[in-house]
């Protein structure tokens, strides 16, 4: 997709409320999704586990959005619980905003950020099955969801096995801490991107979710690779993104989640926010090969 | 002559890191012996307990976690900072940990540290890690370099300390001081 950076002040209008937004790069004005028969939809949310009235207006901007978009599950990028992890803090930050999507049948694929507890992993709606780290296929995509708070060779090993081994026509790896990321409050985990990137270019990754900082951004294909931020779903940090030539289209001024469909060679996505103003969409075309990535990414990996 | 003096030097200076690396490696594993004597010693003071499991009902985990937590602090009341990791341990995983520090890239993991959310979390053996907290992360090029730990325990850098943990009761159980060195 050719995108150029660029400042647009668009003024959405949600009710009788006139908000001011600021976002990064050119809306698509006419996307619409396929929503072909044999697609696989989901939808993701990062930094989601406040338990605030924000959370609350994102998850109703899901329901909304379920009804024209049926997705059957969701992901989750960390710090899907902020704070206590008593009964009543996984209530209010999770059984109660996703209420609705949970009763319609919405499965729920966490992965661990670094306000959570990991025992997280084994709170069954979360469906981690006490793992860590773990893998799932729906349809042609193959989701790895990673531990990025304790990336130990073992589970870079895991990585590297199960990768491998995947038939899958899309894999697509989230964790909480991003490789790619122009917010000023962490920005990119280099150390991790190091240890990481060339076995994701290796084999072929075609997307690579993440959350950890409060906003959302789409970035520029990096080494053949297409990369979201998404942590504002609960969280927000205004007008921490600072664009540089790597970004595609930011958001930071609300909060946001993301709805994906993936057919046979296409990714379609549009992200939304609080107020159900889309603040970025578009397709992107299944990368054809990592040939080209090939010799880059075995020289990083020795 | 000449050629034979430096064979025996370079003999020599090739023995006397061998007995290095020897000694290097007798310390990894008596670490990794104590941290086993710990895994064994935690999963007798557990015995009885259910383990935590994705059917327990939500809650439960915070108090199953509270209650392992209670049992290995009963099962090793005496327990002290350099317990598991001696000063000699200690050292070793400095140096560690210094290899980590000065290879090359390393300016990329010296930035991780810098990200890190600065939380203040006092350290004491048997104490749980505070859930209200973020949970510092370990950078992986530090893992790739320091031994291998069992499932049950894991590294965290929590300040510039290096923290054993107990992966599932989330208490502390040792530490190693000053293991990072003071930010420039």
């Amino acid at each position: 997709m050719r995108r150029i950076p660029t400042f647009i002040l668009p003024t959405a209008l949600c009710g009788a409320a006139a908000l001011l937004t600021l976002a990064y790069g050119q809306p698509d004005a006419v996307f619409s999704f396929p929503l072909q028969v044999d697609s696989v939809r989901f939808a993701i949310i990062g930094d989601s586990g406040t338990g605030d009235a924000k959370q609350a207006a994102v998850a109703a901007q899901m329901v909304r959005a379920r009804s024209q978009f049926p997705f059957g599950f969701v992901l989750m990028m960390g710090d899907n619980i902020y704070g206590g992890h008593s009964n009543a803090d996984l209530k209010r930050k999770f059984d109660i905003p996703y209420g609705d999507l949970l009763s319609a049948g919405v499965q729920f694929y966490a992965c661990l950020g670094n306000h959570d507890s990991e025992n997280e992993r084994f709170y069954a709606p979360f469906n981690m099955n006490g793992k860590r780290y773990y893998n799932f296929r729906k349809g042609n995509v193959e989701f790895f969801a990673l531990d990025s708070n304790y990336m130990d060779p073992g589970q870079l090993d895991w990585l590297i096995q199960q990768l491998a081994v995947s038939t899958a026509g899309w894999k697509i790896c989230y964790f909480h801490h991003p490789l790619y990321s122009n917010a000023r409050f962490h920005g990119p985990d280099l150390d991790l991107r190091q240890r990481l990137e060339p076995i994701l270019m290796k084999f072929s990754v075609n997307a690579v979710l993440s959350g950890h900082e409060h906003v959302y951004e789409r970035l520029q294909k990096q080494h053949g690779i297409y990369y979201f931020v998404l942590g504002n779903s609960g969280e927000l940090r205004p007008n921490d993104l600072r664009p540089s030539p790597q970004t595609a289209k930011g958001f930071d001024t609300g909060r946001a989640f993301a709805l994906f469909e993936v057919t046979g060679d296409q990714l379609y996505f549009k992200t939304i926010s609080e107020n159900g103003q889309v603040v970025d969409s578009g397709s992107l075309p299944k990368q054809p090969t990592a040939v080209a990535w090939l010799g880059r990414a075995e020289q990083l990996l020795r | 002559m000449m050629p034979a003096v430096a064979m025996v030097s370079i003999l020599a200076v090739m023995c006397a890191e061998q007995e290095r690396v020897n000694a290097d490696s007798a310390i990894i594993q008596t670490f990794l012996t104590r941290v086993n004597d710990y895994v064994k010693l935690r999963k007798k003071a557990l015995q009885g307990l259910p383990a935590p499991s994705h059917s327990m009902k939500r809650g439960d985990l915070l108090k199953e976690q509270q209650r392992m937590a209670e049992r290995i602090a009963v099962a090793r009341p005496e327990a002290k900072q350099g317990d598991i990791c001696s000063p000699e341990i200690a050292a070793e995983l400095r140096r560690l940990i210094g290899i980590s520090l000065n290879s090359p890239g390393a300016e990329k993991l010296r930035a991780s540290f810098r990200k890190q959310d600065k939380a203040p979390t006092p350290l004491k053996v048997n104490a749980v890690f505070p859930d209200r907290l973020p949970m510092p992360t370990a950078p992986p090029t530090l893992l790739i370099n320091l031994p291998q730990l069992p499932p049950e325990v894991d590294y965290r850098f929590v300040g510039r300390a290096l923290v054993l943990r107990d992966t599932t009761a989330g208490s502390i159980i040792d530490f190693v001081p000053d293991a990072l060195p003071v930010p420039q």
